[in-house]
């Protein structure tokens, strides 16, 4: 087993990530339950998943064959531009730059998209709404699946850091079957600016890595890097308010 | 066929959404890398090089779409 210090950022990244993705699929497989039942909604998801099994299954041994450096290059540049791109949303959405996510008006839109086609299609609504609740799976879960593999596969963390990723579903299905309604109140944006900052921690870690850079302090300078991201996200942040403030 | 048109959609835009920036940082890589290979600079100056030029990267990133459009 890795050292805590090496698992816990994975583990915690994978399953906050996780949290914010299975959150936004939740809200829009809860709208075609709601509108056609579970039957629907059950059938595409488990869909969605059995696709997203496949692609694990199918990049696992593809990555076991790749050097270990390679890999860390090459998973370290999608992390730094995953995250930096997850950051920067983050801290425009922070600064009120670009709205911020609504799951109840997403949880609306896709209802009345639905409602909308029910009026001519009465037929073929069950199986629309099937492949609308396993593209919402398919399309949210291609990150979740991403992340897992990118924090877990250069240190032999994709158990711990799948379990994070399954964590997180488990808890968003129970809280979502207990509320029965859009988890309109989990705090999006916080969470997707903690994973940008840990998700580009883990960026330049493995780019430098796989470079050949030693760190040092080891894993624990992904601690400083993490500190480093949320100082600049949020200074990112506050020169984007004050820029929008003297431009209105 | 949609669906795979949507799925490549999604592929892409986990990390080429923004366009500026994803050059940005895939040019700092290039040029960490080669510091590291070509030149004879300590390996941690080029590391800090590449975090540093990341931070500097995410905070003009982030200004430079809180400036209102020209165009």
């Amino acid at each position: 087993m890795p050292p805590w210090s090496t698992a816990a950022p994975a583990i915690s990244a994978a399953f906050f990530a996780s949290l914010v993705e299975v959150v936004e699929a939740f809200t829009i497989v809860l709208a075609v339950a709601t509108l056609r039942g579970w039957r629907p909604a059950a059938l595409g998801t488990a869909g969605g998943l059995g696709v997203l099994a496949c692609i694990v299954l199918l990049l696992g041994p593809v990555l076991d064959r790749i050097p270990i450096t390679s890999l860390q290059l090459g998973i370290g540049i999608l992390l730094l531009l995953f995250g930096m791109g997850w950051l920067r949303k983050a801290s425009l959405r922070a600064a009120g730059i670009i709205p911020l996510h609504d799951e109840d008006a997403i949880f609306a839109a896709e209802a009345a998209e639905l409602s909308e086609y029910r009026r001519g299609h009465s037929e073929s609504l069950n199986w629309i709404a099937g492949v609308t609740a396993l593209k919402a799976v398919l399309l949210e879960g291609l990150e979740v699946v991403f992340i897992v593999i990118a924090v877990g596969a250069g240190r032999g963390l994709l158990v711990p850091a799948g379990l994070g990723a399954l964590a997180a579903c488990a808890l968003v299905l129970t809280a979502g079957v207990l509320a029965h309604r859009p988890l309109s109140r989990v705090p999006e944006n916080s969470l997707k600016f903690g994973v940008g900052v840990m998700l580009s921690a883990f960026g330049v870690f493995w780019t430098g890595e796989g470079l050949g850079i030693a760190w040092p302090g080891q894993d624990l300078a992904l601690l400083l890097f993490a500190t480093l991201f949320l100082g600049a996200g949020l200074i990112g942040s506050a020169f984007a308010r004050r820029l929008s403030v003297e431009f209105a | 066929m949609t669906m795979l048109k949507e799925l490549a959609a999604e592929l892409i835009g986990m990390f080429f959404a923004e366009k500026w920036l994803t050059v940005a940082v895939l040019g700092l890589i290039a040029v960490t890398g080669s510091l590291v290979d070509f030149t004879g600079v300590d390996r941690l100056v080029a590391g800090a090089f590449l975090l540093l030029g990341s931070l500097l990267l995410l905070v003009a990133s982030v200004c430079h779409a809180a400036r209102p459009r020209t165009h």
